[in-house]
């Protein structure tokens, strides 16, 4: 399932390079797309703004198929204060701009499975693929608005597949 | 609950018979030969429509015997995976490989004229289509492939390891050399091409081919509502226990009762999962032990705590 999680990471991050290439982050002195996996970084007391965070909640297994069918859930945390030049009076729109780039981020609702523990990445035999967002409700806290759309992402585990 | 195929001597009229008392404990993943795994069912019911008559007697009359005026069962059931298999079970009639076209073939639903066949070389095995290096290389990896007989205008069932089909006459068929590979079981998918033949992903039906045996690409199946074939199979269905106690049904003799269907099932909006719906009525064969007619044979092994 590590490949299936891997890929949808990768997936949504190279299309957000392209769908908003200035959406980047500062992350261990690396200007990358403004995406990272919560796991796969330092625990942190903030939330970081402008950029989404995912998290790998549930998790299910349909063992009736020729190969086992996971079913993950990835929450797509993501978080405003707007902009410094409007004093986060524009917190709402910069929201909304995020909530499209969502929707963006995961149209098509699938990719090519690839396993990026080896260089270079390998093209499994699998697709991976994910439901529509399911967005949660906006919270205000102090001065930013924060959201979560959750998406339920599918893999086939293949074989010899750890 | 597992499903289980095998194929049923159409000519002959044999069908294959399950021992339980054989092979009841089988590992569901490595089923007896003949038997092939179809995969997963769900939503499996079966129904006895077995008739019943009395014979009343005296005044006020009362029921003093009975007797069985028909025998008769029906199997309803979804695939949940989809195969070359599990699809033509549940079409019920003639199921059509969809051969790679040639050139300025006219436009058919279930394929036009397909592509030349490749003979074998030998040294051919269940697993291994021994090729020569130029027809092995029209065949990448991953590509599907059927493997029968030329058409060569016999009339009757047709088709290699498993009777696919049932031809009147030649005209019928519009004479077609390709006519048996189009609707043959005896398919499979290449792993890998070399210069010495094909490796298959999985064992041919009909075992290793016969020399005369040609080979062509396919791209996938077709189905059709109508048709005048009934397919026919052995069928064996297994539930485990919990506790290890195991439950089998098996049903020497189906033929398919409806025409093709789906049932899906939601997975996450947009998402559908699509399930193969079928129905079957089962046919008798004779009971060696006492030569009644039987429909269905239900086994029940018990686990090791069981009181019996």
């Amino acid at each position: 399932m590590q490949n299936a999680k891997d890929t949808f990471y990768i997936a949504l991050r190279c299309r957000l390079a392209t769908v908003n290439p200035a959406r980047t982050m500062i992350l261990r002195s690396v200007t990358r797309p403004g995406i990272l996996v919560s796991e796969a970084e330092a625990p942190a007391p903030q939330p970081l703004l402008d950029a989404f965070a995912l998290s790998w909640t549930g998790l299910q297994a349909d063992l009736q198929m020729p190969a086992i069918l996971a079913e993950m859930t990835c929450a797509i945390d993501y978080c405003t204060a707007g902009t410094q030049t409007n004093a986060g009076l524009d917190r709402g729109r910069a929201l909304e701009e995020m909530d499209y780039e969502v929707l963006k981020l995961l149209y098509p609702y699938s990719t090519q499975k690839m396993n990026y523990t080896v260089s270079p990445a390998v093209a499994m035999e699998t697709m991976v693929f994910w439901s529509e967002p399911e967005f949660g409700p906006v919270i205000a806290l102090r001065d930013c608005l924060i959201r979560t759309a959750k998406v339920r992402v599918f893999a086939f585990q293949e074989l010899g597949e750890q | 609950m597992r499903a289980y195929f095998a194929p049923v001597d159409r000519v002959h009229r044999q069908a294959t018979l399950f021992d339980p008392s054989v092979n009841g404990r089988f590992s569901t993943n490595a089923p007896p030969a003949p038997w092939v795994d179809l995969g997963w069912i769900e939503n499996f019911t079966r129904k006895s429509t077995s008739r019943f008559g009395e014979l009343v007697t005296g005044t006020p009359g009362a029921t003093q015997f009975q007797v069985r005026e028909t025998v008769d069962a029906t199997v309803a059931l979804r695939f949940k995976a989809w195969s070359k298999l599990s699809m033509a079970l549940a079409a019920g009639s003639q199921h059509m490989n969809l051969i790679a076209p040639a050139a300025g073939g006219a436009a058919n639903g279930s394929g036009s004229k397909g592509v030349p066949p490749v003979n074998l070389t030998t040294g051919s095995t269940a697993t291994f289509l021994a090729l020569a290096a130029s027809d092995a290389a029209g065949f990448p990896a991953g590509s599907l492939v059927t493997v029968d007989a030329d058409y060569a205008g016999q009339t009757g069932f047709v088709g290699s390891g498993v009777y696919a089909a049932y031809v009147n006459s030649a005209s019928a068929v519009n004479n077609d050399p390709d006519y048996i590979r189009r609707v043959s079981f005896n398919v499979a998918r290449v792993a890998a091409s070399s210069s010495t033949g094909l490796q298959l992903a999985q064992p041919l039906i009909a075992g290793a081919p016969a020399a005369t045996m040609r080979v062509q690409p396919i791209s996938g199946f077709v189905d059709r509502e109508g048709g005048s074939f009934f397919q026919e199979w052995s069928a064996l269905f297994v539930i485990d226990g919990q506790q290890g106690e195991r439950i089998l049904f098996h049903y020497p003799r189906l033929q398919s009762m409806a025409g093709p269907a789906e049932a899906a099932t939601a997975m996450a909006p947009p998402l559908e999962r699509l399930a193969l719906s079928a129905t079957f009525r089962a046919l008798p064969v004779t009971d060696a032990n006492d030569g009644e007619q039987i429909v269905c044979f239900r086994t029940f092994l018990p686990s090791p705590v069981t009181l019996i």
